[in-house]
């Protein structure tokens, strides 16, 4: 998340581009080709950042963008055939179409994830083609309207339809700069990162990836209808075709995926470029041109594989000393208030498993468990490898569905509940290979964890402060997520799970790989979160740190529950070193434990 | 019905023969997607190279053409094979490599945004060069096999077809049996199921992948070839293919290079068995209908494996 | 080339440094003072490639043998420069193609093309604000529904093309053997100008006007993978004869092999087709002469009597087996633009434009390119125009229709 200052920096520089487009469009381009060549650079740059605002910040890539570009196209031309619907309202409509067709089709398919969602949304604009050529709308044109033209978008000096694209593309690059300076583009962030982290976190994935989706969508087809505007004539293979797809894509990976100005670089490079071949070798050698474009950004992209505009930043922050020092270092969170905390009632159940199974395939992961966690303790659950340890608190925390059994929490049934919708109940977990969010900085990790609880963004922050303060990382808010050390990840995580104020903490295996230096913190936090009356399960395979720790085991072998007690009850029962040490040991009853 | 016996059945084998092209196309793309985790644009593109191998191996003076109507055409779409094996290859080698496998896993999500641009760029290149090569008149493998037909009762069967038919379910077995049975074959499918690991365990990632990459684009050349004997092709006719090959590979699933060809036989029997109750016109929107209604059923595709939530 | 400066540094501008390549073109154009510009736009990279060519062999031959027959006579020999564009795959690069012509070459006096009638339709919103006379074979009939004033159809348009190739076609057949067909199939695809027929054939009643009944009727999306379903239903309907729609080769080449795959070629079932797909030389290379014989197929332009020099002209100069419809709308065109600046005596795009609307020519090089008279109406199509038709004759798609311009007799196939 930029700060307020970036961001106002951002506002200007958009500002300054739409006035360069201005002076390049009034001032120095004379002829009308320029301004209609200028137009479409434009135009696409808007679609691109359409593309990207769901693609680039979530990740989920889309090689459908023409369907929503093609609907916007025909919106209009449709509209203006057959209802002598005028641009100028037919356009604002197309908004609504696009974010119609977003939700229709993220339904089914968000189901996908990867190269199959992709893949999918390819289908869409190409069904779509079939479909009108099939209602007999081959090739519509828009009526020429020589009475009232200005009331049909229908101007005689191109530099109109200049003025209009790059309205739409102030526009679009106000959306994309809003979405990533909120909330919503840090949702889609973590989730393009490790979206299993975001909904464990409470973000609702669901609902965030179908926003985008429809915003995204909204703007591909307001651009599409301004295209059937410009061009005049709508086939449906020159809008719902694969070109426009791949148009909306390469632009944006060519300029920098995920970044404002990514798709924008993309447009003013590439398709003056493609035009610009056209235009010189296409008459002359036909075919040179898309030889020669081929080439051109095969080249380009391998120079610069992320895109253009991260390979500059790269280089320019590269050479850029440091002198900038972070510049706005938490100023220790002094501010910010003691949590607000319900009080801790302890002894009531706050956890209540009943008759847990799951199988996969032939394997029977989990079979009836049977678990109730009063309020306020620490309580460990061991058990080798393979138990199905990591597989409860899948089905705990909303990851898995079990096939039988209920769960109840703090008196509700959660049972079947998607992640976020967990974790918004009060329930953080952290996961035993840490699952965090590379490419952000550590505050920004902890600050999606807030959202559930934070009111205003800002909130937020505060929040995410705090806690990192809670963790002892505080100093290291800053750093980028993927150059910690496993220590400070462990932390990372803890902090981001405790961020919302969870009543139940749920820590898989947070003590692995960890030296002995290491152990000492990371045990003091999870001490101090019983203090606070948090109630924490910690997962781990050796026994040894857990007996330490904890007030309460539950021993956990293949699937089922077999022992449970105070941990030097359980560290002797006879089934318990059995399904540890082998059935030899068992015999020899006695086990020496500390 | 709105159909008879006759033209059920006569439809269904239309659907298997066209299909089986179909099939044997997807199971080249489906190497490379399962393998290497890329999507290549220009897959169609290799098709059309195939198709072109095969039509300069046979036309006029062509070095198959003693071979005569009959021979020559098969073994030209076979010879097509390792002609487009070598360009893959090379490509493979001096370009690919550099936005796939393990060199770019590296750098984060790098890797997967670079790869689509090469394989854009791959594609216009190929079908532009393709232009100035090739030149625009459509052309076609001649040979009397593709206006000739056995008859099984009512149903014919043109013999072209019946001939790749046999041609392309052969080679799946033969694929099938070289990923599950030989150690290279093995090694590709460990390269592809866990880069990491396959380090780990000596296997070279990016020499499986540059084997894993030409046999793709060589099977699918071959596929190509097989269908220059009843169809007509420019240097543009690579996209017309690209899409059912993709739905043919997301049906089928990851995982199971035969759910490729399974899912591209499918894809071959809905298109002309929808004729059957559709209007013609929405053939390809059939597939696109049972496309989806399969993602939205079965989201692993029909063979793929389920991967985890978590 | 006045413009080359500008345009250079602009476009590099644009394209960030990327193109020096103008530098290149510079010297190209014709240094003469004396020469009238026109322009080509067609499809010369891309899926129709091949038609673009053809259309620029023609307008090629024509521009030199004009030229170099003295050139524009009224103009004191000025001789005629050709501008070609690259239309493209797609609309929005014709469209750029006409914007930049017009912006590059604000001489220019005229101009034809793109081939494709969406294409045409694009490039004409250019070219008509512009005021410069278009001409085009396209069919579609929206090209010259808009009111537009300035753009000239040399081909009979789509819906006229509908209504008279079945009533021709049942003449021809009656002509022949004294039985006038009842039944008929019809599988088209669902491209513009086949659409634009069928929806005559099926909505307009024209079926019911000749007294057809469509035993088939199949319209189909491009590109066909398989005609069995397709020829399957005509093997089961069994219609006296059948009529074919289709746009492109491929399609066709897969519905005739099936034919004869079906025993339903060579004669069995008489074809009718429209377009000038079904007279291409690759048709003939791929299929080879004897699944064509007989097959009638009406189209815009073909060769006709009198044009046998220029046939053996072009087939020297190109290698081309015949001439078809593209290269003579090519050269035709340009023959038309001639004249319209002999008449109108002036190198001036409205005074071309007001000579074209006034011409009436019946001889000379731009009447001998066309069927009929070359007059437009105020909506700019050609009045008085015959429909042709050609038949495969061993190997050889030769006029038979209108009789007084035909190369050869027509016949209907029966067994």
């Amino acid at each position: 998340m930029r700060t307020r200052a970036e961001a106002n920096r951002q506002r200007w520089a958009i500002l300054g581009v739409a006035a360069a487009v201005l002076v390049l469009s009034f001032v120095l381009l004379k002829s009308a080709y320029y301004q209609l060549v200028l137009t479409q650079v434009l135009l696409w740059a808007v679609l691109s950042l359409a593309w990207n605002i769901l693609c680039g910040y979530s990740g989920y890539f889309s090689f459908g963008h023409a369907g929503f570009w093609g609907l916007g196209a025909y919106t209009v031309a449709l509209g203006m055939m057959y209802f002598d619907l005028s641009p100028w309202i037919s356009i604002p409509f197309c908004a609504l179409v696009g974010a119609a067709a977003g939700a229709i089709i993220g339904y089914p398919t968000f189901r996908l994830r990867g190269h199959y969602f992709a893949l999918a949304m390819l289908a869409y604009p190409l069904a779509t083609l079939y479909v009108f050529q099939w209602l007999g709308y081959q090739e519509l044109t828009l009526p020429m309207k020589r009475e009232a033209p200005l009331l049909y978008m229908q101007f005689e000096d191109p530099r109109g339809y200049v003025v209009l694209a790059l309205g739409l593309l102030v526009v679009a690059l106000l959306i994309s700069l809003k979405v990533e300076n909120s909330r919503f583009g840090m949702s889609l962030m973590a989730i393009k990162q490790n979206e299993p982290a975001a909904e464990a976190a409470g973000i609702n994935t669901w609902r965030w990836k179908m926003l985008a989706l429809m915003l995204s969508g909204a703007l591909a087809a307001v651009a599409g209808g301004l295209y059937a505007v410009i061009l005049l004539v709508v086939t449906p293979e020159t809008v719902f075709g694969m070109l426009v797809s791949a148009q909306a894509l390469i632009l944006a990976l060519f300029g920098g995926v995920g970044s404002l100005w990514g798709p924008v670089i993309g447009a003013v490079v590439l398709v003056p470029l493609a035009e610009g071949l056209n235009a010189e070798l296409g008459d002359v050698l036909p075919g040179i041109q898309g030889v020669v474009y081929g080439v051109a950004i095969i080249a380009i992209i391998l120079l610069a594989p992320e895109g253009v505009y991260w390979r500059v930043l790269d280089r320019f922050s590269k050479r850029a000393p440091a002198a900038e020092p972070p510049s706005q270092m938490p100023a220790r969170a002094t501010n910010i208030a003691p949590l607000p905390r319900a009080p801790v009632s302890t002894g009531a159940d706050l956890l209540v498993l009943r008759d847990i199974g799951i199988s996969f395939g032939g394997l029977r992961a989990l079979d009836g468990i049977d678990l109730t966690l009063p309020e306020g303790g620490l309580y460990g659950i061991i058990g080798p490898n393979g138990a199905g340890k990591t597989t409860l608190f899948n089905v705990i925390n909303g990851f898995l569905a079990s096939d039988s059994g209920a769960i109840t929490f703090a008196g509700e049934a959660i049972t079947g509940l998607r992640p976020n919708q967990v974790c918004r109940r009060g329930v953080g977990r952290t996961f035993q290979v840490v699952r965090a969010f590379p490419r952000m900085s550590v505050l920004e990790n902890v600050i999606v964890g807030a959202f559930i609880r934070a009111p205003t963004d800002a909130v937020a922050r505060d929040m995410a402060l705090a806690a990192l303060d809670r963790v002892g990382l505080v100093d290291q808010a800053e750093k980028i997520a993927g150059g910690l050390t496993t220590r400070e990840l462990r932390l990372m995580e803890l902090a981001r799970a405790l961020v919302p104020h969870p009543r139940l903490m749920l820590l898989d295996e947070t003590l692995a790989g960890l030296g002995h230096d290491d152990l000492g913190g990371i045990l003091g936090v999870i001490r101090q979160l019983r203090a606070e009356g948090i109630t924490v399960l910690i997962i781990e395979h050796t026994m040894h740190a857990m007996v330490q720790l904890v007030d309460h085991f539950t021993v956990l072998d293949h699937g089922r529950l077999i022992a449970t007690g105070r941990p030097q009850d359980v560290v002797r029962d006879s089934r318990v070193i059995e399904a540890y040490l082998g059935k030899k040991w068992s015999d020899r009853v006695a086990v020496p434990a500390k | 019905m709105p159909f008879s016996e006759v033209d059920f059945l006569q439809a269904l084998a239309a659907g298997i023969l066209v299909g089986s092209a179909y099939a044997l196309m997807c199971i080249g793309l489906g190497i490379i997607f399962g393998s290497m985790n890329v999507i290549n644009f220009a897959q169609g593109d290799f098709l059309m190279l195939g198709m072109y191998a095969a039509f300069y191996l046979t036309a006029g003076y062509g070095v198959l053409a003693f071979l005569g109507p009959y021979a020559g055409p098969i073994a030209a779409a076979f010879l097509a094979g390792p002609v487009v094996f070598a360009l893959g290859w090379v490509l493979h080698r001096f370009i690919v490599s550099r936005v796939t496998g393990a060199g770019a896993a590296q750098t984060v999500g790098a890797g997967a945004y670079g790869q689509i641009i090469v394989t854009l760029g791959i594609s216009l290149i190929l079908q532009n060069g393709g232009l100035i090569l090739f030149g625009s008149t459509p052309v076609g493998v001649r040979t009397p096999l593709s206006r000739q037909s056995w008859e099984i009762g009512d149903i014919l069967l043109n013999q072209a077809r019946v001939v790749s038919f046999l041609v392309a379910v052969t080679l799946a077995a033969g694929m099938y049996l070289f990923l599950s049975h030989t150690r290279l074959g093995k090694g590709l499918r460990a390269a592809a199921d866990n880069p990491q690991a396959a380090i780990y365990m000596g296997i070279e990632v990016d020499r499986a992948h540059r084997l894993a990459w030409s046999i793709g684009v060589g099977i699918t050349a071959i596929a190509g070839g097989l269908v220059a004997t009843f169809q007509t092709f420019q240097p543009y006719v690579g996209f017309d293919f690209v899409i059912v090959m993709y739905a043919g590979v997301v049906l089928g699933g990851l995982g199971s290079n035969f759910g490729a060809f399974w899912g591209g036989l499918l894809i071959g029997i809905v298109q002309q068995m929808s004729t059957l109750v559709l209007p013609y016109q929405l053939q390809n929107t059939a597939i696109f209908v049972v496309f989806l209604l399969i993602i939205f059923l079965r989201p692993q595709g029909i063979f793929g494996r389920l991967s985890e939530r978590a | 080339m006045q413009n080359s400066p500008t345009r250079r540094s602009v476009t590099a501008g644009l394209a960030l440094g990327a193109i020096s390549l103008p530098a290149l073109r510079v010297g190209t154009a014709s240094a003469q003072a004396k020469s009238v510009k026109i322009a080509m736009i067609a499809p010369l990279s891309g899926p129709w490639a091949r038609q673009g060519q053809l259309l620029r062999q023609g307008a090629d031959m024509a521009v030199e043998e004009f030229n170099s027959q003295g050139g524009i006579k009224s103009l004191g020999g000025a001789k005629l420069e050709i501008i070609y564009a690259d239309a493209g795959d797609n609309t929005e690069k014709a469209k750029n193609a006409a914007q930049r012509l017009l912006s590059d070459h604000p001489d220019l006096v005229g101009g034809s093309g793109a081939w494709l009638s969406s294409f045409t339709l694009a490039v004409t919103e250019v070219t008509e604000r512009a005021q410069l006379p278009w001409l085009t074979l396209s069919y579609s009939d929206a090209i010259t529904n808009r009111g537009f004033k300035f753009v000239f159809q040399t081909s009979p348009t789509a819906e006229w093309q509908a209504a008279e190739t079945l009533p021709t076609a049942l003449k021809l057949a009656e002509h022949a053997t004294g039985k006038r067909p009842k039944t008929i199939g019809v599988i088209q695809d669902n491209t513009a100008s086949p659409v634009s027929f069928g929806k005559h054939l099926r909505e307009g009643g024209g079926l019911e006007k000749v007294g057809l009944k469509a035993t088939v009727d199949q319209i189909f999306t491009p590109p066909l993978s398989d005609a069995t379903p397709l020829v399957d239903k005509l093997r089961s309907a069994k219609p006296d004869f059948l009529l074919l729609l289709t746009s492109a080769m491929p399609d066709c080449k897969l519905v005739l092999e099936k034919l004869d795959e079906f025993k339903l070629a060579k004669g069995k079932m008489p074809l009718v087709g429209n377009g000038a797909p079904f007279g291409s030389p690759e048709l003939l290379n791929t299929i080879g002469p004897e699944l064509l014989e007989g097959m009638l197929f009406s189209v815009a332009n073909w060769p006709l009597k009198g044009q046998e020099e220029f046939i053996e002209r072009f087939k020297k100069r190109t290698g081309e087996p015949f001439a078809t419809q593209d290269a003579l709308c090519g050269y035709g065109d340009v023959a038309i633009l001639k004249e319209a600046l002999e008449a109108a005596g002036a190198a001036d795009k409205l005074k071309v434009a007001e000579a074209i609307r006034q011409m009436n020519l019946t001889t000379g090089p731009a009447a001998q390119f066309f069927p009929g008279p070359i007059k437009f109406d105020e909506k700019g199509r050609r009045q008085d125009v015959p429909m042709i038709f050609a038949q495969w004759q061993k190997g050889v798609p030769l006029t038979v229709f209108p009789e007084d311009r035909a190369l050869a007799k027509p016949f209907w196939p029966s067994v």
